[in-house]
């Protein structure tokens, strides 16, 4: 199955992997599988983060919620806004025959890409892991002498950077773009998938072509379409080019003028219609599954991602990062290299056997000099991790881990208590991440019920137990600080927006509430802990001390009465800061379950036996004289 | 204070309310609800002391000093504030249950008045006092005679009669009501006033 179900968090969020960083998040976006929608799928966040993409239903988030792997994405394709349909990204997952295979391939050779140099090296070497086309089918057109070009072999389209070597044009000698041939690439794919006898996927996934071909074939549907369907079959009809748009004789294979590979008309018409009928913007539903899976026969679905609210294109950027980096190839990575790392990376060999070579090359030196010969060995090859990371930032992103790992490493050297904390802050700001940059969407609110939830879930996170060390409640001044400095001193959370996120967690029906007091004073505390069960436990705790004597002889009845007890009993009580404390208790004499005592061992609280109820059935003779004129008046008949 | 009960014969102690010896009952509560049956259990509790040790008057200042027992339990040494005693004679007399003395009307602050020294407790108002007193003309048959005031206070005839004792201004209040009512006359100068009931 592509699609996986999904962990959430306490706060509704998806449980990261160990190592998987968040990289953006969308919302209100739909699902479809093919070309239907999922009916309940259709409204929701899509977190797009380093080794997953996951979908968080808004509605009943632990029911819907699915995730699919990276790993198992093929293609991604990107479809702009056209008419009434929304951008979408289409998410082609890899054959599952294939998928066995692949990974591993794909580990081989790129698991050890780790500098900028290494990597294009390896994505040039890199086989294209599906439908092996001839290379003669797609071809870019310089942009200086428009003369077609073929796109060379190996250029995959999903693993192609900046850095992949591309020929010049043959004709003039000029260097196309990285996006030319890209898009030309993908261009050609989807031609040859609608064109091609023997589909292996879908036809329906397909999205609008995004090159001058569906151009083409929009503006005139009546004359392919005529040409195309077996059973008219008209001598005249002419075949259009996609490319020149010059009318070919339909038997021909390719265009006259440009050599443009011309689309097969012997499909059989369903197919064609359905080509034509994908782009339609309000989608059908998927309502039985079986629908797809007989049409599909022993294909796999593939997935789109409709953004309805705009931010795809920050989306499909940051896919396209995260594909290329392939950070779930760093799960199972070797540690850093302990030997030279230049001649591994020229050479492309793999890290286990560099190792072996270093240790063989090693020459045997005891004593200081084999310390300082491992040391400057060491310090080498940091120089060079260090070296290699800032080459370019999307290097560093790939070696993310192991500069962490440095940098735990130096601070573990540094040696003092304080640089020790500072590595825990920076590993632990690894986790919260929720940065305004991350987020996307052109309003506040979603950076602002990001940071509730993410808040939420540092406030529940057992292994922190921030609200749980504080006795259950504590005041949000003082999560604000504890927050921010889990932060790491980066990405500091204004006050304001910290304010505005902690007022969202109602709505968003986290397990964390806020509550302010009589006072003003803003404390957080878990849900479930109310004013009722506030009160209660206080109540409870008071009726003890009807059983325990005080540790002072009292001149009260104790039996009858208890004790009073002051804000700070209470704070040592249910470990609770004094402030709260106060504000908990003026909170329960404001419902008349406790009074107070001002006396000279300061403000006391007690159980109220003031207030017993019989105040209110006391009778008031004023009222009893009026009902009684009433009576007297009615009785009479002058009322 | 103590003079106004030499008359009548020392009293059983009086039985305080369990609230008395409660600490917080001492402390203004922030609490409306809570504050309002504060008020209402500290006038309850000073009517009901008032009329077993038959005290027709409250000198605040004497009474909130320490061996006065009302508004101060010695045993918790828990005390009521000045103020806060104000505020119980306040709300008595919103009830119709005190008077500032030199005052009928809160208006009036020249002598006395609110925020005056002394006040009323009216654990019997004069209407009531009033009708105390035609009762027992009533059962006394002494409907049509004439008798002084002293004689209704101090007098054999009155002895065992609730009123007896009484001040003799809180008495003049209750007969002026008895006389807006056409049911008695007072004549006679300052000394020996003489009142007829009809």
């Amino acid at each position: 199955m592509f699609l996986k179900q999904l962990d959430l968090t306490t706060a509704l969020r998806p449980s990261y992997l160990p190592d998987e960083d968040l990289l953006f998040v969308q919302d209100n976006v739909g699902l479809y599988e093919g070309k239907f929608k999922l009916p309940n799928q259709q409204n929701g966040q899509v977190y797009l983060t380093s080794h997953r993409i996951c979908y968080v239903e808004s509605t009943d988030p632990r029911k819907y919620s699915v995730a699919l792997d990276l790993k198992d994405v093929e293609r991604y394709e990107f479809s702009a806004r056209f008419l009434k349909s929304s951008p979408k990204i289409t998410l082609v997952p890899k054959a599952t025959k294939r998928s066995s295979l692949q990974p591993r391939a794909s580990g081989l050779l790129t698991g050890n890409g780790t500098s900028s140099l290494g990597q294009t090296t390896n994505t040039a070497i890199r086989v294209p892991p599906v439908e092996p086309a001839p290379a003669s089918s797609a071809t870019w057109i310089c942009t200086i002498c428009t003369f077609p070009n073929p796109v060379p072999s190996n250029f995959d389209p999903s693993t192609a950077n900046a850095h992949t070597p591309l020929p010049p044009c043959l004709a003039c000698g000029i260097k196309p773009t990285l996006a030319h041939v890209l898009k030309a690439a993908i261009s050609n794919a989807t031609s040859r998938q609608q064109g091609g006898p023997t589909l292996q996927t879908p036809l329906p996934i397909r999205p609008r072509p995004p090159s001058d071909l569906g151009a083409a074939q929009f503006a005139s549907p009546p004359t392919s379409r005529s040409t195309s369907s077996p059973k008219t079959p008209d001598p005249d009809a002419s075949f259009q080019c996609p490319r020149c748009t010059f009318l070919n004789h339909p038997s021909l294979l390719s265009c006259e003028i440009c050599g443009a590979p011309l689309i097969s008309h012997d499909l059989p018409a369903e197919l064609m219609q359905q080509g034509r009928s994908q782009t339609d913007s309000p989608g059908p539903f998927l309502n039985s599954p079986l629908s797809t899976v007989s049409s599909a026969a022993d294909t796999i679905e593939s997935v789109k991602l409709s953004f309805r609210g705009g931010g795809e294109k920050i989306f499909y950027e940051r896919l396209k990062g995260s594909m290329t980096q392939r950070k779930w190839l760093l799960q199972g990575a070797p540690p850093i290299p302990k030997a030279s790392r230049s001649d591994a990376t020229s050479d492309g060999s793999g890290p286990g056997s560099v190792a072996g070579n270093g240790a063989s090359e090693r020459v045997k030196i005891g004593g200081i000099a084999g310390l300082e010969h491992r040391g400057q060995a060491m310090r080498k090859n940091n120089e060079m991790v260090i070296g290699s990371a800032f080459e370019d930032l999307e290097a560093l992103m790939a070696s993310a881990k192991e500069i962490v790992a440095l940098a735990e490493q130096f601070a573990r050297q540094g040696g003092g208590g304080e640089s020790a904390l500072l590595a825990e802050s920076a590993s632990s700001q690894l986790g919260l991440i929720t940065t305004k940059d991350i987020v996307g969407g052109n309003s506040d609110s979603l950076y602002l019920s990001e940071l509730a939830r993410n808040v939420a879930e540092f406030l529940t996170d057992d292994r922190r137990g921030v609200l749980k060390r504080a006795g259950g409640i504590m005041s949000l001044v003082d999560l604000w600080a504890v927050f921010n400095r889990a932060r790491g001193g980066v990405e500091l959370v204004s006050p304001t927006d910290f304010e505005k996120a902690a007022r969202l967690w109602e709505k968003l029906s986290l397990p964390v509430r806020l509550r302010t007091f009589k006072s003003g004073a803003m404390v957080v505390q878990s849900k479930d802990r109310t004013d009722e069960t506030t009160i209660k436990a206080l109540l409870e705790w008071l009726k003890d001390l009807h059983e325990f004597p005080p540790e002072n002889e009292v001149a009260w009845d104790w039996r009858e009465f208890g004790r009073g007890v002051t804000a700070r009993d209470v704070a040592e009580r249910f470990g609770w800061s004094i402030g709260v404390a106060e504000e908990e208790l003026e909170m329960a004499e404001e419902r008349g379950v406790l009074c107070r005592e001002e006396g000279i061992e300061g403000l006391k609280f007690w159980e109220n036996f003031i207030d017993t109820g019989e105040g209110k059935t006391r009778p008031n003779p004023a009222k009893e004289l009026e009902d009684s004129l009433i009576k007297a008046l009615s009785d009479s008949g002058f009322l | 204070m103590q003079s106004q009960t030499t008359t009548t014969t020392t009293p059983p102690p009086f039985q305080f309310p369990r609230e008395y010896s409660f600490p917080p009952f001492f402390t203004r509560q922030h609490n409306l609800t809570t504050h309002h049956a504060q008020l209402t259990k500290w006038a309850s509790l000073v009517l009901s002391y008032c009329r077993h040790h038959r005290l027709y008057k409250l000198t605040l200042s004497d009474s909130s000093a320490s061996q006065f027992p009302l508004f101060y339990n010695a045993k918790i040494n828990r005390r009521l504030g000045i103020s806060d005693i104000r505020e119980v004679v306040e709300f008595l007399r919103r009830d119709g249950r005190a008077e500032w003395v030199g005052g009928s009307d809160s208006n009036n602050k020249e002598d006395g008045g609110e925020g005056g020294d002394v006040v009323w407790i009216y654990w019997r108002t004069p209407e009531e006092w009033a009708a105390v007193i035609e009762g027992w003309v009533e059962s006394t048959a002494q409907r049509g005679s004439v008798l002084t005031l002293y004689e209704l206070r101090e007098g054999d005839g009155a002895r065992g009669a609730e009123f007896h004792g009484i001040e003799p201004e809180l008495l003049q209040k209750a007969l002026g009501v008895l006389v807006k009512r056409g049911k008695a006359q007072i004549f006679g100068n300052e000394d020996s006033q003489g009142v007829k009931f009809f």
